[in-house]
């Protein structure tokens, strides 16, 4: 736990910041483009090799696939309401229940898997980053989240919100070629719409699912005895 | 482009939404929109083409057209409105980044199209395994998910307690399906991890299933494709193509090496194209023989 905190720390306070100065100040034509690639794949690139070094049981491996076909494979149940999606809620369910690294994967292969249906594109490491993101910070705050309901579902809230304004950012600067605050703001005013759906369809996702779905994850858990992510298989 | 290798098609396509990306030169745009679409119309059916024409334009004219509003740059003014100068300058960097949009959203297709998820795993099975497997195990359970949540859906209607009235009653009974998928999915999870331990997963020794070969038509059309390549990528990186929109329109001056870098992304653009053709007419021609 204190080594991955430790390597999560090194990442966001000195990798990320490292290379957002150098692609501001080096690269002066394409600096906002080269910026948000790089700290896309660099919140990508390390957590997956990471999870490859680690043991992980086959068991682990397999119910982590299964979450991440559930959080895709949602959409088809509620088709019928346009922007309610399970993938964030869970995503979060996944990483308070199975841990950090294990939200992190849900959360990104859940975005390339559904990229693989509705299409990929520039967007997809961002949203790779996003997700895996909301599960691997869900995920450190593991314990909290657990026991409170209410601090769920302000998590919930504020993903979607977050996620909203890093998929904005990534349409601005696709778009533009650079950060331009107006049309930043322009993008985020246009998309209040899906930012209030996503928050609200997250919360209501939480609030619903929380009870039963966490029953059925601690279950598998204490069933198969699945609580330690240290055990000596492939 | 399905015919080459997946490890060809993916490093081409990925190179060309980056390059589309990051050469931000009308020239380049309008070669790529251009192969682009070139492309586009050979892999897509008419319905598919009006779908991605009702998407594109009025994406294309949202952009073309929000620029000038927001930005205020450049020194040939149009009109003014509010007070502000419409500009020349700004009109021309939207469209522009219409064209680049509606580019770059083509090359994804195309590599969606292209680079599907059998391939995607056989490039990266042996870089990143876990991830691999975690990856083509959802992709199994997807269908199966639909299958089981139609029949759970099923079961909840023929006892009564399916109900569709009100929003809020079609998301809880969906979620009441929902979690009994989930319920079911993650039981069979472990009985899928058992089966596949006991049938020898992760034993020593074992290779990966390959259906993929490099063959002598990728090693051939690998060649001048890194030529191409590493020509626009010199001239792009001396600034040979650097052009600037603000204050005033200047495209870089007409050196050998730029037109060399537009001459060599026009034909990276068109290769999808070409290749396309090339395959048609000898399938013409093997036709007509017989």
């Amino acid at each position: 736990m204190n080594k991955r905190l430790l390597l999560s720390l090194v990442l966001f306070l000195v990798a990320i910041p490292t290379a957002a100065v150098l692609g501001l100040t080096v690269l002066k034509n394409v600096r906002w483009l080269v910026w948000s690639l790089t700290v896309a794949a660099l919140s990508v690139i390390p957590f997956l090799f990471t999870f490859e070094r680690r043991r992980h049981t086959l068991t682990r491996l397999i119910l982590i696939a299964a979450m991440v076909a559930l959080s895709v494979g949602g959409r088809i149940l509620f088709y019928a309401m346009p922007g309610f999606k399970p993938i964030t809620a869970m995503v979060i369910l996944t990483a308070v229940y199975f841990g950090p690294e294990a939200g992190y994967m849900t959360g990104s292969m859940a975005a390339l898997l559904s990229n693989f249906y509705f299409g990929q594109g520039p967007w997809t490491p961002f949203q790779m980053a996003a997700w895996g993101l909301i599960g691997f910070f869900a995920g450190l705050l593991q314990k909290r989240l657990r026991k409170s309901l209410p601090l769920l579902a302000v998590y919930g809230a504020a993903v979607g919100v977050l996620y909203s304004l890093i998929l904005n950012f990534e349409h601005t600067v696709g778009v533009m070629g650079a950060f331009v605050p107006a049309e930043y703001a322009a993008v985020t005013v246009a998309s209040l719409g899906f930012t209030a759906i996503y928050a609200v369809s997250n919360v209501a996702f939480l609030l619903v699912l929380k009870k039963p779905v966490g029953k059925i994850l601690e279950r598998v858990t204490v069933k198969y005895g699945l609580g330690k992510t240290e055990e000596t298989e492939t | 482009m399905t015919i080459l290798h997946p490890a060809l098609s993916f490093t081409y396509y990925i190179a060309m939404i980056l390059l589309t990306c990051f050469v931000r030169n009308p020239v380049v745009t309008l070669s790529a929109l251009v192969g682009g679409l070139c492309h586009w119309a050979f892999f897509t059916t008419a319905k598919e083409k009006r779908e991605d024409l009702g998407f594109y334009l009025p994406l294309a004219a949202l952009v073309t057209l929000a620029n000038p509003v927001f930005s205020h740059n450049g020194k040939t003014p149009l009109f003014f409105l509010n007070g502000n100068a419409v500009t020349k300058e700004a009109f021309v960097f939207g469209a522009c980044s219409a064209a680049l949009v509606v580019a770059v959203l083509i090359w994804s297709k195309g590599y969606s199209k292209t680079v599907t998820s059998d391939k995607f795993l056989y490039l990266f099975g042996s870089v990143l395994p876990k991830t691999a497997l975690i990856l083509s195990v959802a992709l199994r359970y997807l269908p199966m998910l639909r299958t089981e949540a139609h029949k759970l859906k099923d079961a909840q209607k023929s006892v009564g307690l399916y109900s569709k009235g009100s929003l809020t009653d079609n998301f809880l009974s969906s979620c009441k399906i929902y979690y009994a998928l989930a319920g079911r999915t993650l039981e069979n999870a472990v009985g899928t991890a058992d089966s596949m331990r006991g049938r020898g997963w992760g034993q020593r020794g074992r290779v990966p299933f390959a259906r993929y070969r490099f063959r002598k038509r990728d090693a051939v059309a690998a060649v001048p494709l890194a030529l191409c390549l590493s020509l626009v990528l010199a001239a792009a990186g001396s600034g040979a193509l650097t052009f600037s929109f603000y204050p005033g329109l200047t495209l870089p001056p007409l050196s050998p090496l730029a037109l060399t870098g537009y001459a060599a992304f026009g034909l990276l653009a068109m290769f999808p194209t070409i290749l396309q053709t090339e395959v048609d007419l000898r399938w013409r021609f093997l036709q007509s023989r017989l």
